[in-house]
């Protein structure tokens, strides 16, 4: 049982990542920063937890927003120039702040033990969910409660005029800017929103692993984190949900017995989907079919 | 209203557009003509912000907008159409005319909140007579890309009137049309200078620029060769060797 | 006083140290760049291709044993080769109306490449020949390494080679028509997609000498190596301008001392960070690149 609530929860904190990726993906843009947002998250709202006694909504709070702070910092002049440049400054600031963690000490005595960040260590005991006597399904509800916020908001957003405008960037720049739209705005404020969904993800991810080190956050997460809406496909949120699903379910998990082998499995598979289905292995039409059955089992879970 | 004083543009040694004088007034179709690569889609691509102009000056209503980019031109009042339609695809049909909605008035009368996550009952009653004025109010939820070549440029040119704009700038908008079909676009266009619409009308069909334009001016390697009424346009002897005289419809010499 | 005089010595020392370096950032950078120009697009799995020519060679050098030049060799070749099973792979059937998916395609390539890497060596840094290590030239206070040397004589040749291929042969306006005008360079009788795959495998050459150099300066290949190389490639080409040769020779060279500098400064965990930082302080202060291309009509 166990196991599954657990598969749940990675399920879950992956969705939020993916729909992280998702938002700025709608504007025809590419993050490769979403594990370094994802990585400022876990670091400051674990802090905020074990260090300053927070409880973990304000803290995960916190963390998204500061993430988002940065996201908007790294956005602006990154998409003042070419659009490209945005794939090169993304990948750059995921290094930097994966770097920065792995240089990052901050350790202070609670209780008669050193807690904190420690470099190259991690940062261990991020014990929020089994001090305050959370059950592993309190954790997977409250994941899935998250989650669920996430997907509604950005369900709404989308069929909002944010949405159509988000949308309409991603299709044909100029005549969107011929349009009135000032491209800069749009690009960076859902950079912004990206950063901080990423951010909240990361606010759990540090609490139910509770012990996060800067290894967790390389290009494999960030990889990761555009794959799922790639895949997926762009016509609607549920297209990434049901990516996780495929890839950490069914790739990640059913497929354990393949050794080390797994691991080439996932860069060849994304070179495949690419060739066969450039539009998203759920593409409008698969998703559509998909799109009944996955609601209905969404609403089963709360 | 749309004065382009020595306006000039040069890609590395080409000089697409060189020193031109222009005054659009309030109120008028103004129709620029010339042989293809003479400049005019350049002009208009300067106007609307969307290359950096090298040398002279745009003012729109007293206002120097030479630098602004495409986005401030719209909020000043300069909506387009473009030579090659630039739909959003993917989008719906009236969903297209609700991103374009961004009229200053609108932007203030609606909240910042409502403008841009209300629902969007409201908003497609707003597009409805833009719908009704394209023609294309039974398909509003098909998908833009789907429409056919004569709903899309009708779409197109909807697009542009919903940010209310005050001066009309339409690239080539007659290009692949039929008789008819121009002659229910022209009907359109004179419509909307009775409304009050000024329009600045880059066009190769003659029928459609002789027939509906108050002033022409027409443009040769990115100069100006002559201006006025299309009687007088159509009688001046140095337009006929520049342009008129060579075969209409293969648009005379390249520059 | 002496304290600081030392100092300034090794500061100086490191810099050198790191402009000698920085020439394979700069092949690197270029391979980016040429990429870029001709297709508008990025290859992500460029440097990790440029690695994993260095290790074929080590590969083969384990069956065949071999002088140093030939592993340099073999790892030109092999890197060539990965370029165009990237160019197949990646870019040639993936519709151009689609710039996610081949973006996305060398990003899953560039993991697929390093699990393969790390596969097939089990994540252990494997040892690289290397040419003159033994050679220290003195010059005052200062030495310069023999194999610094070397690693930057190579890459300043290699360089030269490839300017000229582009600027001088038939290929190479080709390949400068086509970044250029891609439809009308096709009606001149360019074919669009020959000049393409020629593209990618001469970068791939390019890339795996510059990938054969790392390993000769750093002593040891390691899976490591690729991201970091794949980022501060890129870093070269956004400072050098994206698509300017010069501009990526000179951001090389410029990243190589700077790094080095930091890393005399900091320490070698900090050192990538101080890097960058600097690419943001180019994308505020000058986003177009010390060459920043012309704008054209389009």
């Amino acid at each position: 049982m166990d196991f599954y609530l657990g598969l749940a929860q990675i399920i879950g904190v992956h969705t939020i990542l993916g729909l992280s990726a998702y938002v700025v993906m709608l504007t025809g843009q590419l993050s490769l920063a979403q594990a370094g947002f994802f990585a400022i998250g876990a670091y400051v709202a674990g802090m905020l937890t074990v260090l300053a006694g927070f409880h973990i909504v304000p803290a995960m709070l916190v963390g998204a927003v500061l993430a988002g702070l940065m996201a908007f910092i790294v956005g602006f002049p990154a998409l003042r120039v070419k659009g490209l440049m945005l794939v090169i400054a993304t990948l750059a600031f995921g290094e930097f702040v994966r770097l920065f963690f792995f240089n990052f000490d901050y350790q202070i005595s609670k209780g008669g033990i050193t807690v904190g960040p420690l470099g190259g260590e991690g940062f261990r005991q991020i014990r929020f969910f089994p001090e305050n006597g959370w059950t592993s399904l309190d954790v997977m509800l409250f994941v899935w409660a998250v989650v669920i916020i996430v997907m509604a908001a950005l369900w709404w957003m989308d069929r909002s005029r944010a949405g159509a405008v988000l949308r309409a960037v991603g299709e044909d720049e100029l005549a969107a800017q011929s349009a009135g739209i000032n491209l800069t705005v749009v690009k960076v404020a859902a950079m912004t929103a990206g950063g901080f969904i990423a951010g909240l993800g990361g606010g759990i991810y540090a609490h139910y692993t509770t012990h996060i080190e800067h290894l967790n956050f390389g290009v494999i997460l960030a990889t990761f984190a555009i794959a799922y809406p790639i895949l997926g496909g762009l016509s609607n949120v549920f297209g990434t949900l049901v990516a996780v699903i495929f890839i950490q379910g069914v790739l990640v998990e059913g497929l354990r017995f393949m050794g080390d082998w797994r691991n080439l499995l996932f860069g060849a598979l994304i070179v495949l989907a690419m060739n066969v289905r450039p539009r998203g292995l759920f593409d409008e039409r698969a998703t559509a079919l998909l799109k009944g059955l996955f609601t209905g089992r969404g609403h089963a879970r709360t | 209203m749309l004065a382009l004083d020595g306006l000039s543009k040069h890609f590395g040694g080409v000089r697409a557009v060189d020193g031109l004088d222009l005054e659009v007034r309030q109120g008028e179709i103004f129709g620029l003509i010339g042989p293809n690569g003479s400049g005019k889609s350049t002009t208009v691509n300067l106007i609307c912000g969307v290359f950096p102009v090298t040398t002279g000056e745009i003012r729109f209503e007293g206002r120097n907008i030479t630098r602004a980019p495409p986005h401030v031109c719209l909020a000043a009042g300069i909506a387009r159409t473009f030579q090659n339609i630039r739909l959003f695809g993917h989008l719906s049909v009236w969903q297209n005319l609700w991103v374009a909605q961004n009229a200053m008035a609108d932007r203030k009368a609606s909240g910042f909140l409502n403008r841009w996550f209300g629902g969007s009952a409201r908003a497609r009653q707003e597009v409805e007579a833009l719908l009704e004025f394209a023609g294309v109010a039974a398909k509003a939820d098909d998908l833009a890309g789907n429409l056919s070549f004569g709903e899309q440029r009708r779409l197109e040119l909807a697009r542009a009137l919903a940010a209310k704009p005050s001066l009309l700038l339409l690239d080539e908008p007659a290009a692949g049309m039929n008789v008819e079909e121009v002659g229910q676009l022209r009907e359109r266009l004179a419509k909307l200078r009775d409304d009050g619409m000024t329009i600045l009308l880059v066009e190769h069909v003659m029928e459609l620029v002789m027939g509906v334009t108050d002033r022409i001016a027409v443009l040769n390697f990115g100069q100006k060769i002559a201006e006025g009424t299309p009687e007088e346009i159509q009688n001046d002897p140095l337009v006929r060797e520049a342009y008129l005289g060579a075969p209409q419809s293969a648009g005379g010499g390249n520059a | 006083m002496e304290d600081f005089l030392f100092d300034l010595i090794d500061l100086v020392q490191s810099i050198a140290d790191g402009l000698l370096f920085g020439t394979t950032y700069a092949m690197i950078g270029i391979g980016f760049t040429l990429i870029f120009g001709v297709m508008d697009k990025l290859n992500m799995s460029y440097a990790a291709a440029a690695i994993a020519g260095a290790y074929s060679s080590i590969a083969i050098l384990a069956v065949v044993p071999a002088p140093a030049p030939v592993a340099f060799f073999i790892a030109a070749i092999a890197a060539g080769l990965f370029g165009y099973v990237i160019y197949l792979l990646c870019f040639r059937f993936i519709p151009l109306a689609s710039p996610l998916a081949t973006l996305m395609a060398t990003v899953g390539m560039l993991l697929l490449i390093d699990e393969i890497i790390v596969h097939e060596t089990d994540g252990m840094p494997q040892p690289y020949p290397a040419l003159f290590d033994d050679v220290m030239v003195e010059f005052g206070p200062f030495g310069l390494r023999g194999d610094l040397m070397f690693v930057f004589a190579v890459s300043v040749v290699s360089m030269a080679v490839l300017l000229y291929l582009i600027y001088r042969t038939r290929l190479g306006i080709a390949t400068r028509a086509v970044s250029q005008q891609p439809v009308a360079a096709q009606l001149c009788g360019i074919g669009l997609e020959r000049t393409n795959a020629m593209t990618f495998v001469i970068t791939g050459v390019l890339g795996g000498i510059a990938g054969a150099m790392i390993g000769a300066a750093v002593g040891v290949l390691s899976p490591l190596l690729s991201i970091p190389f794949t980022v501060k490639g890129l870093i070269v080409t956004v400072i050098g301008g994206l698509g300017s040769i010069p501009g990526a020779i000179i951001a090389g060279l410029l990243v190589g001392a700077f790094e080095n500098t930091f890393q005399f400064l900091r320490g070698v965990t900090e050192r990538d960070m101080y890097v960058m930082l600097l690419l943001f302080v180019f994308l505020f202060l000058r986003p177009g690149g010390i060459f920043s291309p012309p704008d054209g009509r389009d």
